[in-house]
């Protein structure tokens, strides 16, 4: 029997304090070329796709713009159309929220990119939290928190109807619209649909309406578990295992031997927390102005600040700001580290990091093993984070008969062995 | 029409040309044929216009058309010289979307983008309201508020096109900031029926302002018109417009649906004090190619029509360079 081939995405670096911009190799965020140049890279590996997250509205702490980090990005489905262009064979999936898009207008712009991308479009469905986000658009905070994914729902479906062309129609409880798409039928029949999010009810709305599942990555054993769990419901919805893919978003370090390797991945880790980068994590659990901490010295000797909100735009939100406190004082003093070390420590991912053999295997055998179907990767660099993994990596895969040599399909849906 | 002789058009200055072009039009055929023909449309009308205005087919029941903007930034890497002014009916869309869009559209033709505000009518109206659904935070169906609503999201557009300082991305090692946050600003728009807070996730686009078009014709509200940088007007209407308060500074762009009588109309386009010619093209390949190879060579051999010009888009318009309305004194 022929092995699973590994799937792969190519996430760009963005706004998040894992992208690095203090290195002398970072590029432009919002260039043109940086994206094509990130997407021409990752196209000649072979990727199955690239993928864009989505941030509408800028991050903010302490009632102040956050500064330390990336900041800044095009529109994600004017740049996905735009590399379209420029490509012949990558995937191009673009996060975008059911919450502040209609289901007309977003449908009938993804069909756009599917036509003029020949059948290569894919939708990262999220929700959006309401009063934040929301200031920025027209409804503003329209959404009760527990409807979010009710919507996401009906908003896919009524989706659905725009894409297989001609008339469409939806009455349901957030939707009352109708009208004509000239767009649709699409080249690959629908936008490949991915999830994000780990939680109970995502798990189920990637189980019925989803190709893919982009997951937290963790242990092997972990990844197993997730994925059993995700394959699992979908014979409920009349699927097979095959036709979700689960795709945990994952980060890699690489260097010539193990220890180099190592070497590169506290040096990337100490651009990634810079000191002042340290205390402001460390605000968000305390709730309070740390500014006059020394990051390298001890933790602060006063509690959190349980009352009130501080961080906002956040994906983490800590709600258990003391028993957090408690485990990280334990933490530090066990192993004697300072904030910034600290910080370091607990905001560490699971990552592939060794020479491009171990790394190839490791992938590889997360796949063989049933922890995954592939991963999402996330460079630390705008624009090269790709190209030593796609010089050396790439070809390890292919060697042991898990990664493509060449596109074969047209389709991003048909490179990812989905049905039509 | 009066007469013009040679010797009066010599001290006349030449009009730019453009195209216009709708992206639902019957012409294109089915989906899958769009690619090679718009690109084979653009290879033909690149260098030759110096601007097209792409309309958007919104909810249209006769042929809705791909997104003008999304269509609009995947042309541009393909067509290097034109003018890309993507359409978006702003009353149904979101202006923080729609300025996003474009900004990016500036990035990927490194300056070459432009808004065209449209203001839909008549069915129109119904007929995108009807495929959103009837929504707070938009528009009622009446002329008084689609009025209003566009003048609002073109005013939001802009505000949130200024929102980053050009200066706002410092990398500065010496802090540890990426961002100056004091380059960054609130647009805090506020209005009868949306309010929009800011800033943009897109920093500043490279023409700073992407050039805003917008239609008027007599006996309509001219806010939209007097809101955009270009307008749109009928040959016959331009004298109407010119009168209008507001006009002065404004660049009017003659709109000419009719190819056969167009040395006349150019003429009187340019007696009328228009700054340019924009010519409605089908779509057919055909066309475009006789517009290429004799339409825009016998305009510029007669002097009605400029050279090409190339660089930021703004600055071929001959618009001024638009200073950052947030901008802190150096």
């Amino acid at each position: 029997m022929s092995k699973k081939q590994v799937i792969l995405g190519a996430q760009f670096p963005g706004v998040n304090n894992f992208t690095v911009w203090s290195d002398p190799q970072a590029g432009s965020q919002i260039a043109f070329s940086s994206f094509r140049r990130f997407a021409e890279t990752v196209e000649r590996g072979k990727f199955d796709f690239i993928f864009l997250a989505e941030g509408l509205r800028l991050r903010e702490q302490k009632g102040r713009f956050h500064e330390l980090d990336v900041a800044g990005r095009p529109n994600t489905l004017a740049v996905l159309t735009a590399l379209a262009s420029v490509t012949r064979n990558v995937g191009l999936i673009g996060t975008l929220t059911t919450t502040f898009n209609e289901p007309y207008p977003l449908a009938r712009q993804l069909a756009t990119l599917d036509v003029l991308s020949e059948g290569r479009s894919g939708w990262n469905v999220v929700t959006s939290p309401g009063a934040f986000t929301g200031a920025n658009f027209r409804r503003g905070d329209h959404l009760p928190f527990a409807q979010r994914y009710e919507r996401a729902r009906e908003f896919i479906e009524t989706a659905r109807k725009v894409w297989a062309g001609g008339a469409f129609e939806a009455h349901t409880r957030h939707f009352d619209l109708s009208g004509k798409n000239a767009v649709g039928p699409l080249p690959q029949g629908a936008p490949v649909i991915a999830q994000a999010g780990d939680s109970d009810e995502g798990r189920e709305l990637a189980a019925s309406h989803a190709d893919l599942i982009y997951s937290r990555h963790g242990t092997l054993e972990e990844g197993q578990a997730f994925y059993a769990d995700v394959k699992g419901r979908l014979a409920r919805y009349g699927r097979s295992p095959d036709s979700l893919k689960i795709l945990p978003g994952a980060n890699f370090v690489l260097g010539d031997t193990q220890e180099e390797a190592q070497a590169n991945h506290r040096a990337i880790r100490l651009q990634q927390v810079s000191p002042k980068s340290a205390i402001v994590f460390l605000e968000q659990v305390w709730n309070r102005d740390l500014s006059a901490y020394d990051p390298d010295g001890p933790l602060p000797e006063v509690e959190p600040d349980v009352e009130a909100q501080l961080a906002q735009g956040r994906a983490t939100r800590y709600d258990q700001r003391l028993e957090t406190a408690k485990a990280w004082r334990q933490l530090a003093e066990r192993d004697g580290l300072s904030i910034r070390d600290l910080i370091i420590r607990v905001t560490e991912r699971k990552q592939f990091i060794g020479t491009p053999q171990s790394v190839a295997q490791e992938i590889d055998r997360h796949v063989q093993e049933n922890a995954a179907d592939g991963f999402v990767f996330a460079p630390h660099l705008t624009p090269g984070g790709f190209d030593v993994f796609v010089e050396k990596v790439v070809p390890i895969l292919q060697e042991r008969g898990v990664l493509r040599r060449d596109y074969e399909a047209g389709s991003l849906r048909a490179n990812l062995g989905l049905a039509a | 029409m009066p007469e013009i002789g040679k010797t009066d058009m010599s001290n006349i200055k030449p009009l730019i040309l453009g195209v216009a072009l709708d992206a639902g039009a019957i012409t294109y055929g089915p989906a899958e044929g769009w690619r090679d023909r718009w690109s084979t449309l653009f290879a033909t009308l690149d260098g030759v216009a110096e601007f097209a205005t792409i309309e958007d087919g919104f909810a249209r029941t006769s042929g809705d058309g791909p997104d003008a903007t999304l269509l609009a930034n995947w042309l541009a890497p393909r067509a290097p010289r034109i003018g890309l002014i993507a359409d978006a009916a702003l009353n149904f869309a979101e202006p923080f979307h729609v300025s996003t869009a474009i900004a990016t559209l500036d990035y990927v033709s490194e300056g070459r983008a432009g808004l065209l505000a449209q203001r839909l009518r008549g069915e129109r109206v119904s007929e995108a309201i009807a495929a959103i659904g009837a929504l707070d935070g938009f528009p009622r169906a009446d002329d008084e508020a689609l009025d209003q609503d566009g003048t609002d999201a073109i005013e939001v557009i802009r505000r949130l096109w200024d929102s980053w300082e050009d200066d706002a991305v410092i990398r500065d090692p010496e802090t540890q900031r990426y961002l100056d946050g004091g380059k960054l600003h609130y647009v805090d728009f506020r209005s009868d029926s949306f309010k929009i807070l800011g800033p943009s996730i897109t920093p500043r686009p490279p023409q700073g302002q992407p050039v805003v078009a917008a239609h008027w014709a007599k006996g309509t509200d001219s806010s939209l018109a007097l809101a955009a940088d270009l307008v749109i007007v009928r040959v016959e209407d331009i004298a109407a417009f010119r009168a209008l308060p507001g006009a002065t500074g404004k660049l009017v762009i003659a709109e000419i649906d009719d190819t056969d009588n167009l040395f006349a109309a150019a003429r009187a386009a340019v007696v009328a004090g228009a700054g340019a010619l924009r010519i409605a093209l089908s779509g057919s390949l055909e066309q475009a190619a006789r517009f290429a190879s004799d339409i825009a060579p016998s305009l510029r051999a007669a002097g009605l029509v400029r050279p090409s010009a190339e660089g930021p888009l703004r600055q071929r318009f001959g618009l001024p360079a638009t200073p950052n309305r947030y901008a802190t004194a150096a």
